[in-house]
């Protein structure tokens, strides 16, 4: 069978599984078996004695992170999303400038100084930095499903009230799975760049995998700020390939019917 | 900003005689903010805690009295249509952000003690929430008025101004101005340091991007290398990028003379530049590669025929018109490098950043404003700035286009 033969709607590619495992496993390697890369650690930092953070277990900081950037994604799901729906039906029209502007209002603001305003109101610690990551999180969401809702064909709209669809059914049946693949992609976006965002919640005291990050621009260790970054990079590329993964999922299903 | 500019915004057209439900929302939530969070609140020094006060408590009868009034109306003008009620809104809201340092004023005057010298008047979340309603109001009338941004930028400057006469005069209670006024040194140094790093990080990676998208474009085989690479920058967490260059700067400079007579440290501006650099290039490179692919071959085509050289082609016809895609590289590119240059201070490249952290570190929350603020205030502007910018340009080029048709 011919490699485009494979890739025909019914026929998922096979391999489409291979990223996000390669990924994952790198992942799992590099947050249980740090220390077996202690030789090329020294090469990096030659003047500090512990070359392996070991503050917090990196599964710990692993952990951490990903609730961080989860608790975040869901938030920003939830007001996003809702927030496009709202705005694109009848009764909310009128919210729809106003929003547009305020999601991109959202992304003008720079991380620091959202984390620096919140933190007399919240305190030290994860609520600071998941109240920054939901606001700058917000504009591709926002973007994407205003985006996906408007594209969809209005002959198609027509045709399901023609059927005698309630508002709420066309909303269910015909718009939001028409427009998912464009949603799903801004979800894609918010979230790969919040993971690396969330690294800078360590700097107003979220244990995170940004700890050893900062314990490495303090102390002047290479070896801590490349542990921390490697991690980081894998969790967002193994999260990526994930969701790119659903992506292709829903586009293929879409083509098939 | 620019993507949402080019939605079709139906709504936002002029309709005087319909209710005005945005408005509506925004200033019932402004008068529940008033009445349900604090509006102030007085420390006795710069890290006690403060205690809040509400509107009442604080500005007593007249202050409650005058923000009833001027929300009450908002509300009324907001419900019943009429036809001159967009400028009438438009004047309620100036008026109240313009009279928030005279509330503040009053405030430090009734629950302020002249003889205590420490003492300090915070501000409260009702004021932050309050203000940035106000500014959503400012937005919402700005699209369904029609105005263009910078007329809205126009309007904001008498009310900075009155805001900035009460603070240098008579709002030395504020904390906010105690800290300036303590630092005032300091925070200038900052403010330089920060808009120079900006700028020639800016500089340096539209001149770098430029070059480089014209390199992609002239040798197409190396397009996917050179944007995996810039991808693969993006991937590191801009934290961690700037602590990854500090060790090999560091070895550099230490070996080699040359380089550390010219200031070349493993901390300082040197790695900072370097990263904002590194974390520039991608949407720079990304735009100008997309602005020049988008220029209409008919267009060059007709320059070829009029005998235009191939440099005449490009800086006559094809970088005029890429000019708009251009400007809104360089507008995400401006707007991500004045939120980074706060995190180069970690790396000890000074900046707004500096203030960030320290009062961060001494619990001093109003140093903490005095550099975030200004921040938030210089992204704005570049972004309303550069935004405007591209928007004109683009409006010029599909009016002359109209002309011509």
């Amino acid at each position: 069978m011919s490699p485009d033969l494979q890739r025909l709607p019914g026929n998922p590619n096979p391999l489409r599984w291979l990223m996000p495992v390669v990924w994952l496993v790198l992942l799992g390697v590099a947050v249980k078996a740090m220390p077996l890369a202690t030789p090329a650690l020294e090469w990096l930092s030659p003047d500090t004695d512990g070359v392996v953070y070991e503050r917090t277990a990196f599964t710990t900081l692993l952990w951490r992170h990903a609730l961080t950037v989860g608790v975040a994604a869901v938030l920003t799901v939830i007001v996003g999303i809702t927030a496009g729906v709202a705005v694109t039906r009848p009764r909310g029209r009128d919210f729809l400038p106003l929003v547009g502007q305020c999601a991109s209002l959202g992304q003008t603001f720079p991380p620091v100084a959202v984390l620096a305003l919140a933190v007399p109101v919240l305190g030290f610690g994860t609520l600071p930095i998941v109240c920054a990551l939901v606001l700058y999180g917000l504009l591709p969401i926002v973007r994407n499903t205003l985006a996906g809702l408007q594209n969809v064909d209005d002959t198609l709209i027509a045709t399901a009230r023609g059927m005698g669809m309630t508002g709420r059914q066309r909303l269910y049946r015909v718009e939001l799975p028409l427009a998912a693949p464009v949603i799903l992609a801004g979800v894609r976006t918010s979230i790969t760049v919040n993971i690396a965002t969330a690294a800078l919640g360590a700097t107003v005291g979220a244990s995170n995998l940004g700890e050893p990050i900062i314990a490495g621009i303090v102390n002047g260790n290479t070896a801590y700020v490349v542990q921390g970054a490697v991690i980081i990079a894998l969790l967002a590329l193994s999260v990526d390939s994930l969701l790119d993964v659903w992506q292709r999922q829903l586009t293929q299903s879409r083509e098939r019917h | 900003m620019a993507l949402m500019d080019a939605l079709p915004l139906q709504s936002a057209r002029w309709r005087p005689w319909q209710p005005n439900p945005v408005l509506l929302c925004l200033a019932v939530a402004m008068l529940a903010t008033l009445a349900g969070l604090d509006v102030v609140s007085v420390a006795p020094n710069r890290i006690a805690a403060p205690t809040g006060y509400s509107l009442w408590g604080a500005t007593g009868i007249p202050g409650a009295a005058l923000a009833l009034l001027l929300l009450g109306a908002m509300t009324g003008l907001a419900a019943y249509p009429g036809r001159y009620r967009y400028p009438a809104l438009l004047t309620v809201s100036g008026l109240l952000l313009a009279l928030i340092p005279f509330a503040m004023m009053l405030a430090a005057f009734r629950l302020i003690e002249p003889g205590v010298a420490q003492a300090r008047l915070g501000i409260g979340p009702a004021l932050w929430v309050l203000l940035f309603m106000l500014m959503l109001c400012l937005v919402e009338l700005r699209l369904r008025m029609q105005l263009a941004r910078g007329w809205l930028l126009l309007m904001l400057l008498p009310i900075v101004g009155v805001w900035w006469l009460c603070a240098a005069f008579w709002l030395d209670r504020l904390a906010l101005v105690q800290e300036f006024q303590a630092r005032h040194d300091a925070f200038y140094r900052a403010l330089v340091e920060h808009l120079a790093l900006v700028g020639i990080a800016v500089t340096l990676s539209t001149v770098l991007g430029v070059a480089i998208a014209m390199l992609i474009r002239r040798f197409a085989a190396g397009r996917t290398t050179a944007f995996a690479i810039l991808n693969f920058f993006q991937t590191i967490p801009s934290l961690a990028l700037f602590g990854l260059l500090l060790a090999p700067l560091a070895w550099l400079s230490a070996r080699f003379d040359a380089l550390a007579a010219i200031g070349v440290q493993g901390i300082g501006w040197t790695p900072a530049l370097i990263a904002l650099v590194a974390y520039s290039l991608l949407p720079m490179v990304r735009n100008t590669h997309v602005a020049l692919e988008a220029v209409s071959p008919a267009a060059l085509d007709a320059a070829r025929g009029m005998g235009m050289r191939p440099a005449q082609r490009f800086l006559l016809v094809r970088l005029p018109l890429a000019l708009p895609i251009l400007l809104e590289g360089l507008r995400i590119t401006t707007v991500q490098a004045i939120g980074l240059t706060a995190v180069a201070a970690l790396i000890g490249a000074g900046g707004l950043g500096t203030l960030i952290f320290q009062g961060l570190g001494q619990s001093a929350m109003s140093m903490v404003l005095l550099g975030a603020l200004p921040i938030i205030v210089m992204a704005f502007v570049a972004d309303t700035a550069l935004g405007t910018l591209a928007a004109r340009l683009r409006h010029g080029d599909s009016t002359r286009q109209g002309d011509r048709a």
